[in-house]
């Protein structure tokens, strides 16, 4: 067997201190559930306190719990409780879940997840269950530079986790680059490449000639021949700015 | 100390066998003691374009699976001394040969005192070709002038730096670039990929470049090695690549467009 930590999509329930009620929550819930119901019957379903602060300890978790499997989901946890809240409500039968994230890393992990997705098919990082502020500390404390010195080839695949990636020779169409930080190739960039596969927006790419297929930072991907760019085949670097990939002259 | 040379190319069709035999004869003819095996199990082809197809009664396979002595199974050539070739089995497949089985042969050919070992890979990435590979101390990656040859070229090339002997000691298998069937009117006209594109794409050092010739499919007809055929082109682009093979500083020929003769040159030479 093999246990993982994974990322999955779960529906989290935020209560408001209207929700104490547990009978009006039911009602607007079962609303809720009736506008999808295939999407939402027999699915998990995490509470979330963080709106309640203090209120949270007038709630009974055991009842919560029953209501919520009467509606047809399936309860799984509590998050954003003071500890001897989450105590009582692991007592009730409720896993105790990781804090949510800030706003502005939720969105870091998006990106996180569509890059996964994205190289799933070619072995890229495997996905990860620690949140993405965790990650970037993580990366900061252990940076792994990788420099290469050999042509990458069609069908070789190079990735460098946790940090740079440096390439001192051309790269082939059909190879594929990927790096948790920026990308360099002092030679032709002709294959894939994927700077800040786990989510880092400030990752770049830079190269001495742009041939590149495909060009991806935190999960935003571009094919080149898709682009307008007059730098095909010259010294280019690569960042991201918002959503959009900006493909600028080097040096 | 002998070397293990593999003719290599990914894509099938290019040239490797042709490469193959010409190049070991152009060694043998240096006066260098060679071997060439034919690693094409299956689809024996090496035998053919040497012309010892008659002459074959044992092959690798027996060698490997101890049903004969290297020393039956080895064919010596009989129009250049110090030549040995060593032919594939038709009637087994890929699977018969072994890396143990592989590494005996060529140990004892190393020890029987073979300068040069030759090996000629089949087409594709799997095990015949990476058998031939393996024990490769530098290689000869074959490609013709289209973006797919040129493509397979360098995903062989990618193999050879990750999975032979060598690059999982740590080294690595020193390359070169042979690039066959060369009509420089066809790059001239933009059908062909230029000579100097596909040095850019693949960048590995070029040792040589073959025209487009006749006298290759002549040679491989007759069973004559097109190296001996002193007075085509691609035989003496041949030498030319044995030259610097053995670190002579031969310059390139053939690759410009030749100037069309008129009808008197063509009359009075």
């Amino acid at each position: 067997m093999k246990l993982k930590g994974e990322m999955s999509m779960l529906n989290v329930l935020h209560l408001q201190e209207s929700d104490l009620e547990l009978t009006s929550l039911q009602v607007s819930l079962e609303k809720k559930r009736d506008e999808a119901p295939q999407f939402f019957i027999q699915s998990p379903l995490v509470v979330d306190c963080s709106d309640l602060a203090e209120q949270c300890n007038r709630l009974d978790f055991g009842a919560l719990r029953a209501m919520i499997l009467e509606l047809g989901f399936i309860p799984v946890g509590v998050r954003s409780a003071p500890k001897d809240v989450l105590l009582v409500a692991n007592k009730a039968g409720w896993a105790i879940m990781r804090e949510g994230h800030a706003p502005s890393a939720k969105k870091q992990d998006k990106s996180g997840q569509a890059d996964n997705h994205q190289s799933a098919s070619s072995n890229g990082p495997a996905s990860d269950n620690s949140g993405s502020t965790e990650k970037q500390t993580q990366a900061q404390s252990t940076i792994q530079s990788l420099t290469i010195e050999r042509p990458v080839r069609s069908g070789q695949q190079v990735y460098a986790a946790n940090g740079d990636m440096t390439i001192l020779a051309p790269t082939s169409s059909g190879s594929e680059l990927v790096a948790d930080g920026s990308i360099h190739v002092y030679g032709a960039l002709r294959g894939r490449v994927l700077a800040g596969a786990r989510g880092n927006v400030s990752a770049r790419i830079f190269c001495h000639s742009l041939q590149a297929e495909l060009i991806a930072i935190a999960g935003r991907y571009q094919l080149l021949d898709e682009s307008d760019t007059d730098l095909k085949g010259k010294p280019a670097m690569i960042r991201l700015e918002g959503e959009k990939l900006i493909i600028e002259p080097l040096g | 100390m002998s070397k293990v040379i593999v003719v290599t190319s990914g894509k099938g069709g290019v040239g490797k066998t042709t490469t193959s035999a010409a190049f070991a004869s152009g060694l043998a003819a240096k006066g260098y003691k060679t071997a060439v095996i034919d690693f094409d199990v299956g689809l024996r082809n090496l035998d053919l374009i040497m012309g010892v197809e008659r002459r074959v009664v044992y092959d690798f396979v027996n060698v490997i699976n101890g049903e004969s002595t290297l020393k039956q199974a080895l064919i010596r050539d009989k129009r250049v001394d110090n030549l040995y070739i060593l032919p594939a089995s038709q009637t087994r497949d890929k699977d018969a040969l072994t890396t143990e089985g592989v590494e005996s042969v060529i140990n004892e050919l190393k020890e029987d005192g073979f300068d040069y070992i030759v090996c000629d890979s089949p087409a594709g990435i799997e095990k015949g070709a990476f058998m031939a590979l393996y024990f490769a101390d530098e290689a000869i990656v074959v490609t013709n002038p289209e973006v797919s040859s040129v493509r397979d070229s360098d995903r062989i090339l990618g193999i050879l730096q990750s999975r032979s002997r060598a690059a999982e000691q740590g080294g690595t298998v020193k390359e070169h670039l042979l690039i066959t069937r060369y009509s420089p009117d066809r790059v001239e006209g933009g059908d062909m990929l230029g000579m100097d594109d596909i040095v850019e794409i693949l960048s590995v050092p070029l040792i040589g470049v073959i025209p487009e010739s006749e006298s290759v499919l002549q040679a491989s007809n007759s069973g004559n090695s097109v190296v001996l055929d002193e007075q085509s082109h691609a035989g003496q682009a041949y030498t030319d690549v044995v030259a610097r093979f053995l670190g002579e500083d031969v310059p390139l020929r053939f690759i410009d467009v030749q100037p069309k003769k008129g009808f008197f040159k063509k009359l009075f030479g």
